[in-house]
Formats: C-alpha cells, structure tokens, sequence
C-alpha cells in the first residue's frame, strides 16, 4: 500500500446546538488564518445563502479550505466542514461527519449542554472522530464555563481538560483552538493507489458547469479528465475539474487521500448526485462504497400553490433549480379545487419547509399558498391493500378504509427539572406517551417519550419554547407506524367545501381542532361584501361554525383638492393587500388562512 | 344628479380638451390657523393666538400670490373659490381683504368655512360685500358632551344661532356633521341633523369620524377600532343621515354631501370632475393640465419639467404659513408635483366621479375606453354592475346605495385601470 503523507492534513467540523456560535467561530477561523482578509468578511462566511445569514443557521454544508502555520512553525491543511445545526438536517450532518477525523464541538458558556449538543456529540462519537471541546462566548457576564466543563464530563462522557475557552465574538482562544485541532485531531489516511473512493458530503448547481460535488478522498485520487462513477446511483461522469474552496473555488491538479475539495460533474439532471453517495473510477470501481448512504426520506409534506396560476411552471422550474443544491427536497403535482394546479411537496421537516417556501418566494420571486403541513399516512383499505397517503384530500372514502398508521417520532427533550411538568403535559396534549427521563445532571433531565409526528408539526415546538421559557431543546428520530383514530376534517366557506383548508386529525381532537380552526379562520379572512359562514365538517356532519360578517362600509368620505393623492395611495395599498389573497368562489382568503391551523390555540 | 349645463360653473365638456384646457375652473385658499386644535384633526393647522400677527400677514400674502398669478392668465375661466381650513373665520378683519382678492375669480360661487365662535353678524355681512356667496359652518355635533368629546371649543347654542345668523345674512349655507363620534347614539345623531336642518341651511355634509395618525384621537385609540367608530355604526349613521336629509327635501349628490336642489357647491363638484384648479397656502393642492403647468412655471420657475408623456401635475404648497410670509413670491415656494400621465388622469377621474350621485358619464367612459385597454374597461363596468356597487343608466355609471358605502371598492376598482407608478417630485 502506498501512502501519501497526509500527516499535516486535519479534517474537521464544527458541531454545535442551534445559536451556540458555530458559525462566529468558522468566521474567526477564517480570519486568524488570513483566508479571507478582514475587510471582506461578511459576518458569518460560509452561510451563503441570504436566509443563513439572517437567521443565524446553517442549512448547506460547506468546506473550505484554509492553511494554518502552527506555533511549531509548520503549514497544516485545515478542511473545516460546516454542517447543519438543526434537527431536520440530522442526516447531512452525519455525512459530514464521515468525512471527518475530529470534530469541535462548540458549547455555550451560557447555555450549557443542550438536546442538540447531545445527539451531535452522539452522531461525532459514533463516527470516532477526535472530539475537541470548545467552550463559547466566554466573553458573557453570565458565562460559567467550569459548570459547563462539568456537564460535558457529565453528560456526554468527553473528557473536559483538554477543553478550550473561546470567544468567537472577540476571538480570543481562537488560536489555541487550532493549536489543539493540531495536536488532538488524527490526520487522515489511505491507500493513494487503490480504487478511488470519495464520499460526497453536498452538491451544488453551478449553470454553466452543472452539478458540483464537494467530496472526501478516502482511497485514490481524482483528476480532471478520469471518467468516474456513482456507486449508489450508478451514473458515469467525465471529471471536470477539481479544486478546493478557500473560500473561493480554487482548482487544483488532483484531489488525493485525506483531501476534502469539490468535483465539477457537469451533469446537469438534478437528483443524479446526492448526499452520502460514493464517487468512484469507472473503469476500477472500488470494493466497497462509503457506509451510511441512504436516501434522505421527507418527513413533511405540504401543498404548495402560486396565487397566480400562471405562475405554475415558474414555480416547477424553481423546484428543480433548488432540488439540484437541495437533493432531499421531492414533489409531485398536486391539484386542488380550491387553488389550482400546485405541488405536494416534501421536507425533512419544519424549518426546512419554511427555509425552502422563503426561498421560493424570494429567489424565484413566486406568491405562494402553503398548505396544513402533513405527514406520511398509511392508509390499509378493507380490501387489503395499502394506501401511502400525504395529502388529505387523497383519503379515500371512510367505508373503504380499514385503519390508519400514521408515523411515530422517538423524541428527547433536555429541560431544567422545573419544567418537567409543564413538558409532560404538553407531550399528553399532543398524544405523546413519556417514556422514561434521566437527570443528566441537577440542572437538566432527558425526557424520552413517543409521539406523533403529525403532532409535533403543528405547534409543539412553539409550545415546548414558551412553557419552558425556551430553556428546552428537542431532538427527535423516526420510530415506526402505528394505529390511530384518525379522520379528515374538512372545511367550508360560505358553504363551499375549500379542500386546501381540509387536515386529518385524531377524531379525539377533532371538536377542539375544529371550533378553533372556524375562530382562527374567522379572525383571518377579512370581512367581505357579504357574509361568509366558516364551518367544519366530518363527512357530512358540521360540528362547527363561525360566521365573518359582511363589510358594510369602506369609503372615506372626505375627498377635496388636498385629499386625492392621499385617496389613490389608500386604494393603491388596498390593491396590494388584495393581490396577497386568493379568490375561492367568491370569498378573498389571504395566504396565512392556509396556515391556520398551525395558529390554533390549544387552550 | 348635477345637471352640468344648470350649475354656471366651469365644467367642460368629456373630451379629450378637457385634457390640454390651459386655464383653471375653480380657486383655492387654505387658512392654517384655528383657535385650539381639535382631537380628529389632521389638517395643515395649528392653533393660533389671538393677538398673532401671523394669519393678517398671511392673508396679505396669499393676496400678492394671487396678483402673481393673474398675470398668466390661468385664472381666466375661472368661476368658483373657497376659502378653507383651518378656520378661515379666524382671520376676522383680514378676512374681508381676502375674500375681495378671491372674488373677481369666482364670479359664480365664493364659498368660505367658518366655526361658530368665530363668526358674527357682522363678519357675515362684511364678507358678503366682499363678494362671498356662501358660507360652510363646522358645527360638527349639537350635542354637548359630543362637542366637547370632539375637542370643539363652542356649545350647541352658538352653533345652531352661527347657522341661523348665516341664513338670515342671505349667504347659502352648508354645515358640516360628523358621526360615528364618542358619546354619539342613533339617537342623539338624528337629534343633531333635525336641529341643523331646522336652522334652514340648503346643504349639509357628512362624515363618519376618521381616526387619523398624528391626531389625538390616534394617541387615544391607536388602530384599534373603537365601539363608537365601528364600520357597522359608520354604516348606520350614513343610512339615518340619507333618510331624514332626503325626507327634508336635500338629496344627496356625493358619498357625503347633500344639498336642495340647485344649492350644490360647485367648487367641490369641480374636484370630482376632472375640472383644473389652483390652491393657494400651505398644503394646498393645485390640479393642472400640462399647458397649464407650464403657464404655471413661468412664474414658479423652480417646477421641474414636465416629460413628455406627463398630460396632468398636481402641486403641492410645502411651505409653511411662516415661510409663506416671509417670502410670498411663487419662485420661492417648496412645492411637491405629481405627473400623471393621461391613463393615470382618466383613472383619477373615474375614481372622483364614482363618488357622485350623477355617476360617471358615458363621455369619461368612452375616454377611458381610449386610454386604457377597452376591454379592461368593460371588464370593471360589468363587475362593479356585477357586485351591485353600480348600475348602468343611460351610458352612465352610477352608484348603487352599497356603492355609497362601500365605495373604496368601486374606487379602487377604477382606479386600478392606471398603470405604473405616479413620478412625484420636489422642488
């Protein structure tokens, strides 16, 4: 075996709780090491997107490349791999991770340890990376970073001493930050003559040069020119180039063992690369792929309609621009009465399905109506067969259905003991199950409980931030389908049933969901030039009602010389309401109704 | 219905000239100044002491800018003025003066607002001789603790002898109501319009309280929508105020004015009519052709020019009652402009027309026609006639009673036939 000297290689990432300072951190890095010079620093580097920044998450992965001279005076390779900070993005973060050989895993000196803090702790020990603890915003009057040394002894098990104090805000620390990743993190190794084998971690769509991968080299290499391989999807590709971010695409000769870098693909299909997948030698395809590869499954899904109808193609070509950097994103057509053609939509979760309608709506300049956010049901008809259900409105009829399944969610939730009882009742309000709970330390209990997933997509996140004064933090995976009594709820305005309005909801909640729903909907769909009754209804049967009363006056009765510029900008502001609402039979209804049931008070 | 021909004013004729008339129709003159401001009040005024020298000054200069403008000749067809507020009343002995400027241009209507408190037996006189026809009162309520909710600073007594002592001088006389106000019932409403309507006044007008930003009434209630200002309640109010001023013979020609036959006041009718004016003092708008915009520049030289596809400008007076003193000449003003070009103008148009009980008549229909897609057109003729906000009668289009009500439907459906966005400017 013929090894490369990758001993001044060092890949790893930065992994943290969601606002615990990831990416100040990867900032400063950048900036301590002179890849990007301060005056061009936009304050958080490597969120790209214009909805990273703003929010302060990480949504892509991204690496890059930046050289660091050591106190012992030598140049290292840092390949800083920034993953994902939310729950949604549970599987990228692992690819991420694969790619790895240490991993920093940044704790607010503040916080402390936190849901997130744990399962990425857990996905970074499980994929035996180098674990180098950093302690954040040390800066903080309120910071106690003994306590918190204490809690990641504690409650990840990871030995504390080696830990490092940092500011990302100041960026004090930073540079013994990468002295330790020098000393505590393996560098890389592989065999630089067999088969190429490299894992992708993210792609992204370039329009001139199609899809670009950015990989981990783990055996081989790869030059422009070689016609490679997707192991999973089995796709063959001519290397276009290859290179490295730091941060700007900068290309390089080859690609070899230990090396973290991007490969122009030049295919151009979205879908044909994916997260996880192994990029291999056509011609000398390596034994085994990369482990770990599945396909990311959406987990939520939703309707998504233009306001203008003639935005349809518009809105199926901005799909397929965004599922090329996003390949988890799936949809199929979908067609309602109410709305028109539009798409059923699949996400990861519930921030990704905001981040991507946001995008939408603001990249592709689209107007658009989401729909009550759903799950995958399984629908067993009495004939035997089985239904793979996401929308209400393909239910089928009640006497064809035998029973529902609907998918369950293993979920943590990390919270200082006063709030246990606050948090078990909300799990039993959204017809949880608590399982077990463990004191982590004095200061914190893991909750471990079972729960529908349709339920934790409503409000429950919200609802855990608010009765826990946001001091809890929620993880969850996927546990398995089970039976429940659930049934569709439909509504109807002005007497027209609106199918885009219709959800399925366990028939126990099915009055309370539903009275709720005609208030909400009541108090958001403006008064018209006529009464608009609201009802809900299961099968035929109405079990509530309200009633927006008919707008009987609008006109602002002063109108001389000096009011009419004033007069025209009140229209004109009107107009530009109006064009927000969608026209069903006869009642303008504005986006947010759609929504509505995500705002229903459960109290 | 405003029988156009009957009225003497200046109303031209729906055609295309009416869009390149150099001249204007009626006059304008804003008098920012009132005893004590009252609680709705959003109007360019300010409460003014009595000793202030300021509103005589004022008068004196809005009288220069009108000699300014004499020498363009824009004035030349015009038949009506109004002095407005603000409470003109206020001025006293320089109102008189003021009101003889006005007069050789508004041969046929010279119409000025005035408060009960303000106003006398003698001023009355004094202003008719000056050439004053007719005078609009601000009594707002005849209820007392209404009045006094409002921020009015006279009681119901004054109010109804101002108005009677108005009727008897032999001016024609408006009064102002308002509803939908604190402390208002249906039946202390109906009280206030028998007993304005008792005094004998020909015209009165109605306006649901409109609570404003920047009034006190804002500070008090924000954007919630108080009990007492309820569109429901507006709508009520509106309802009784048509049905007792109808029973005594007024019939209502605009949203909120209504008038005996034959008493309208013109020179509001020209606002909703696509007639040019000229408005002199502080805030007040002008609404010129784009001939007559650039007579206007040749003595306010600091007007940007007109692009070529501007067909109607709308300037605004910026400066304030001070500056105004201190340097009265036109080329000093700050002004604000608006261009319209004509599809915006005939849009403007059909919007004020739809606020008259005459409608819109097939003439500005068929302009419109010409200068916006017909078939758009027609598209919102059919559905205002669709939604029961308007009914065609003999060519015209006319609004319904939910038309009255529900107007800024109507309007902003009209309004909607403009395209692209109004290039405003200052200078």
């Amino acid at each position: 075996m013929k090894t490369t000297d990758t001993s001044h290689i060092r890949n790893f990432s930065i992994i943290a709780h969601i606002d615990h300072g990831k990416s100040t951190i990867s900032d400063r890095i950048l900036e301590l090491t002179h890849t990007v010079e301060e005056r061009d620093l936009e304050s958080q580097m490597l969120d790209s997107m214009d909805i990273e920044r703003e929010r302060g998450i990480t949504i892509k992965s991204n690496a890059v490349r930046v050289t660091y001279t050591a106190d012992d005076g030598q140049d290292y390779d840092f390949n800083l791999i920034d993953t994902p900070g939310h729950v949604d993005f549970t599987y990228e973060v692992s690819r991420s991770l694969a790619a790895c050989e240490g991993a920093v895993l940044v704790v607010d000196a503040t916080q402390g340890v936190e849901a997130q803090t744990v399962s990425n702790a857990n996905l970074a020990m499980n994929a035996d990376l180098d674990i180098v603890p950093a302690i954040n915003k040390i800066d903080l009057p309120s910071a106690h970073p003994e306590e918190v040394k204490r809690e990641i002894e504690e409650e990840l098990a990871i030995p504390a001493e080696d830990s490092v104090l940092v500011s990302g805000k100041t960026g004090e620390g930073i540079h013994d930050l990468l002295e330790a990743i020098v000393y505590l993190v393996s560098p890389p190794s592989g065999d630089a003559d067999a088969p190429l084998k490299a894992l992708i971690l993210d792609s992204y769509f370039d329009e001139y040069r199609g899809i670009i991968a950015t990989v981990r080299v783990f055996d081989g290499q790869i030059r422009p020119g070689a016609r490679l391989r997707m192991m999973a999807l089995g796709d063959t590709f001519l290397c276009d180039g290859v290179g490295v971010k730091r941060p700007l695409e900068t290309p390089v000769d080859v690609l070899g063992v230990g090396e973290v870098g991007y490969v122009v693909t030049g295919l151009k299909e979205p879908g044909l690369v994916k997260t996880g997948d192994t990029i291999t030698e056509d011609e000398r395809p390596c034994a085994e792929a990369c482990p770990g590869y599945h396909e990311a499954k959406p987990m939520v899904f939703t309707g998504l309609f233009p306001i203008d109808n003639k935005q349809y193609e518009n809105l199926r070509d901005a799909l397929e621009k965004l599922h090329v950097n996003d390949p988890s994103l799936t949809w199929e057509p979908e067609t309602s009465v109410a709305l028109g053609f539009g798409f059923r939509v699949g996400f990861l979760g519930l921030l990704h399905m905001e981040v991507v309608k946001e995008r939408l709506e603001r990249e592709f300049s689209l107007d658009l109506i989401a729909t009550s956010p759903s799950v995958n049901y399984h629908v067993y008809c009495t004939d035997g067969t089985m239904l793979q259900i996401t929308s209400p409105q393909d239910l089928p009829d009640v006497t064809r259905i035998d029973h529902i399944e609907e998918p369950y969610l293993k979920a943590k939730v990390i919270v200082p003991p006063d709030f246990m009882g606050a948090v078990m009742q909300l799990v039993v309000d959204h017809r949880g199950e608590t399982k077990d709970m463990v004191y982590l330390s004095e200061r914190s209990v893991e909750m471990h409980f079972d729960i529908p997933l349709a339920e934790l997509i409503l409000d429950f996140f919200d609802q855990l931030k608010s009765r826990t004064k946001g001091y809890a933090s929620l993880d969850y995976e996927f546990s398995d389908y089970r039976t429940s009594d659930l049934v569709r709820l439909d509504i109807l305005l002005a007497g027209e049933e609106v199918d885009a309005l219709s959800f399925i909801v366990h028939r126990d909640k099915a009055y309370d969901m539903a009275r709720g729903l005609c208030d909400k909907l009541k108090e958001i769909i403006p008064q018209q030039l006529f009464e608009v009754p609201i009802q809900g209804a299961i099968g035929n049967k109405i079990i509530s009602r309200s009633t927006v009363r008919a707008r009987r006056k609008d006109v602002l009765a002063k109108c001389y010389g000096g009011d009419i510029s004033r007069k025209r900008k009140l229209l004109e502001k009107q107009k530009e309401g109006k064009k927000r609402m969608k026209s069903i039979g006869r009642v303008e209804v504005p986006q947010e109704a759609f929504l509505a049931v995500l705002k229903v008070d459960d109290d | 219905m405003v029988p156009e021909e009957a009225t003497g004013a200046f109303v031209p004729a729906w055609d295309r000239a009416r869009y390149h008339l150099e001249g204007v129709g009626s006059l304008y003159v804003h008098v920012p100044f009132c005893r004590s401001k009252c609680a709705y009040c959003d109007f360019a005024s300010g409460a003014t002491r009595a000793d202030d020298p300021l509103p005589a000054a004022y008068a004196r200069a809005i009288a220069r800018q009108l000699r300014e403008v004499e020498e363009t000749g824009l004035f030349e067809p015009c038949r009506t003025g109004y002095l407005g507020g603000g409470t003109p009343s206020l001025l006293g002995a320089a109102l008189p003066p003021l009101v003889r400027a006005v007069a050789p241009h508004a041969p046929t209507e010279l119409s000025f607002e005035a408060n009960p408190d303000s106003l006398s037996p003698d001023l009355l006189e004094r202003v008719r001789e000056a050439g004053a026809t007719r005078v609009s009162i601000g009594v707002q309520s005849t209820s007392a603790s209404e009045l006094v909710a409002l921020g009015r600073i006279h009681g119901p007594e004054r109010a109804l002898e101002a108005l009677r002592e108005a009727v008897t001088s032999g001016l024609r006389v408006s009064c102002d109501l308002m509803c939908a106000i604190p402390r208002q019932t249906g039946a202390s409403w109906e009280r206030s319009l028998r007993n304005v309507l008792a005094s004998g006044v020909s015209h009165v007008s109605v306006y649901p309280l409109a609570i404003e930003e920047g009034t006190a009434f804002w500070r008090r209630y924000g954007e919630e929508e108080p009990e007492f200002n309820a569109s429901d309640v507006q709508a009520d109010r509106m309802e009784a105020a048509e049905a007792t001023l109808t029973r005594s013979g007024l019939r209502r020609y605009e949203v909120a004015s209504y008038a005996v036959p034959g008493q309208e006041c013109l020179h509001n009718v020209s606002y909703w009519t696509g007639t040019p004016y000229l408005g002199f003092g502080t805030s007040a708008a002008s609404m010129l052709t784009r001939e007559g915009y650039l007579a206007l520049r040749g003595v306010a030289p600091q007007l940007p020019a007109p692009g070529d596809d501007v067909a109607r400008a709308r300037v605004t007076v910026m400066s304030t009652a001070r500056q105004i003193v201190a340097d009265p000449a036109l080329g000093s003003l700050r002004l604000s402009v608006e261009f319209l070009d004509l599809r915006q103008a005939v849009a403007e148009d059909l919007m004020l027309s739809a606020r008259l009980a005459a409608g819109i008549p097939g003439g500005l229909l068929g302009l419109a026609r010409e200068a916006a897609p017909a078939s758009q057109v027609d598209a919102v003729v059919s559905r205002a006639c669709d939604e029961g906000l308007a009914t065609l009668e003999g060519g015209r289009l006319v609004p319904t009673h939910s038309g009255w009500l529900m107007g800024n439907e109507l309007y902003g459906e009209l309004w909607g036939l403009a395209e692209g966005t109004i290039d405003t400017r200052t200078c």
